[in-house]
């Protein structure tokens, strides 16, 4: 199609005549795009970081003081009821048994070389069942169903315990993203109004190209175009500001001895794959969605 | 070719119809100067066959379109079958003469061959052959206008409309493009021409059609400017 290759060389020549309105408008949409990716990195982040935590907590069912002085391997009548039942909840996924003496080893080895061991029995630390479940965010009914019944001393959800953790990470996650929308809709004026002014200034040149039979297809999608090039190269330019972001600042802030084990790296191909792709759609819908709502307002020709 | 029925145009900012019932034909292949002084109606005239307007009550048939009751999106097939010159030549700046040409091809989507072919074949025409290089700006009004005329004919049109196409010339350019139109009209191409230039008019000897106020005062097979005064 003629007409095809035509509309690219008037896109391109458009931008090269408000070359620099359109390095203005590439440069907004990329730190617009780029606080959105960083802000779905945050999101990605928390997720895994959740995940992560999600799978290794657990609900205990701490046996009570006879039950865990009586029973090694969970043998006891009691102890195997409750298991039995456990194990046939649907909300459960599986069940382990740890012992009394068990539970002490573990003790040790956590707490090794602190003045707390020397206050510590055996006699201190009940038998548990460990019960991971399906659905982590079920453990309340669990709690509420298996508190109180016989040979059992009380259960913990320990998700609950780390609850405000991750009440505090959505709401920084929240917020990366209320800043993200803002820098969209202040992209997304910027890039309405640049296609405003690069009509009006070829307004008398349309007029024109209208008078000797061009459909709007010649007069309108090189503008479209013009707006999805620059939407696209933004995207682009936020990309690399991301993986620059991702080298010299979340690598070494993530890196730490002390954080590496609480929180996941962002990986590069969570930028590549995962969040480069989805601004390079957004940007190129953006972009095109708000040319055409602007050139049909705007533009009458 | 062209077809006004009782054509009356109103313009919300005037109380005087621009057109009062106008009625004429314009038969395939010939030559109409339309005369009047500036406010008579002529633009007006033009721009309802372009469908630049449309009339307040009345019909405008262009060829088998009625223009009037044309759908938007059929608008420019309709411009696309129509040559059009004007007083100010409007030429599109930033390309050049040999693209100013081509536009009009692309738009009805043209192949490059044959837009390859037919530019320089239309500049020839108009006796600009070798200056497809040139920049609008460049080029003197007489030459502007020889551009304009060639991108109006560049797809064939059954009818070649021009507005004052003279009236920013030289007496002596303004009679090369009079030849120029006239060699065309003689090919087959009906021309339909609004001016207020005296000499050109009483030179050719065609029909003249010439409006008042916007009521349609003589219609002359081979008329002259002042014949009615």
């Amino acid at each position: 199609m003629t007409g095809l290759a035509f509309v690219w060389r008037e896109a391109l020549a458009g931008l090269r005549r408000n070359i620099t309105m359109s390095i203005a408008m590439m440069l907004t949409t990329a730190i617009s795009l780029g606080m959105l990716g960083a802000g779905l990195l945050a999101v990605r982040t928390i997720d895994r970081t959740q995940d992560l935590y999600y799978s290794q907590l657990a609900v205990q069912v701490a046996l009570d003081e006879p039950t865990s002085a009586g029973d090694a391997d969970c043998s006891s009548p009691t102890c195997t009821g409750l298991r039995e039942q456990l194990q046939g909840d649907p909300l459960v996924g599986g069940v382990s048994f740890e012992s009394r003496e068990a539970a002490y080893q573990r003790f040790l080895r956590i707490y090794a070389g602190q003045s707390i061991l020397q206050l510590v029995r055996p006699q201190s630390l009940p038998a548990t069942l460990r019960v991971t479940l399906k659905d982590p965010t079920r453990g309340d009914a669990l709690v509420a169903e298996y508190s109180g019944r016989p040979g059992v001393r009380n259960v913990v959800d320990q998700r609950a315990l780390v609850q405000d953790l991750f009440t505090f990470l959505a709401s920084v996650r929240n917020a990366a993203f209320g800043l993200a929308s803002v820098q969209a809709l202040a992209a997304l004026l910027l890039i309405s109004n640049t296609i405003q002014v690069s009509a009006f200034t070829r307004r008398t040149e349309v007029g024109i190209m209208r008078l000797v039979g061009a459909t709007r297809w010649y007069t309108q999608v090189p503008f479209l175009i013009e707006a999805v090039i620059t939407g696209v190269v933004g995207a682009l330019l936020a990309t690399g500001g991301l993986v620059l972001g991702k080298l010299f600042f979340i690598d070494r802030l993530l890196g730490g001895r002390l954080i590496s084990n609480a929180i996941p790296a962002v990986g590069m191909s969570d930028v590549l794959l995962f969040v480069a792709p989805l601004l390079v759609v957004i940007g190129a819908i953006i972009a095109t969605a708000t040319g055409y709502v602007t050139l049909r307002l705007y533009v009458r020709n | 070719m062209l077809r006004l029925e009782h054509v009356t145009k109103l313009y919300a900012t005037s109380v005087r119809p621009a057109l009062d019932d106008v009625s004429m034909d314009v038969d395939a292949g010939e030559f109409v100067f339309l005369i009047g002084p500036s406010g008579s109606g002529k633009s007006t005239l033009l721009r309802l066959l372009l469908r630049e307007e449309t009339p307040s009550s009345g019909n405008v048939f262009v060829a088998n379109w009625n223009v009037a009751r044309l759908a938007n999106r059929k608008v420019p097939k309709l411009r696309q079958r129509m040559g059009c010159v004007f007083q100010d030549f409007r030429l599109l700046g930033d390309r050049t003469v040999g693209e100013n040409v081509a536009f009009a091809l692309e738009v009805t989507g043209k192949s490059a061959h044959t837009i390859r072919t037919v530019v320089p074949e239309m500049l020839e025409l108009v006796g600009l052959d070798g200056k497809g290089d040139r920049m609008p700006a460049e080029l003197s009004g007489g030459e502007a206008q020889r551009v304009a005329v060639a991108r109006a004919l560049a797809n064939r049109p059954l009818v070649l409309l021009a507005d004052e196409p003279t009236g920013n010339l030289d007496p002596e350019t303004s009679d090369d493009i009079m030849l120029l139109l006239d060699r065309i009209n003689r090919t087959g191409t009906t021309v339909v021409m609004a001016t207020h230039d005296r000499q050109i008019v009483d030179a050719m000897r065609r029909r003249v059609v010439e409006l008042h106020l916007g009521k349609l005062a003589r219609d002359d097979a081979r008329g002259v400017y002042g014949a009615s005064r």
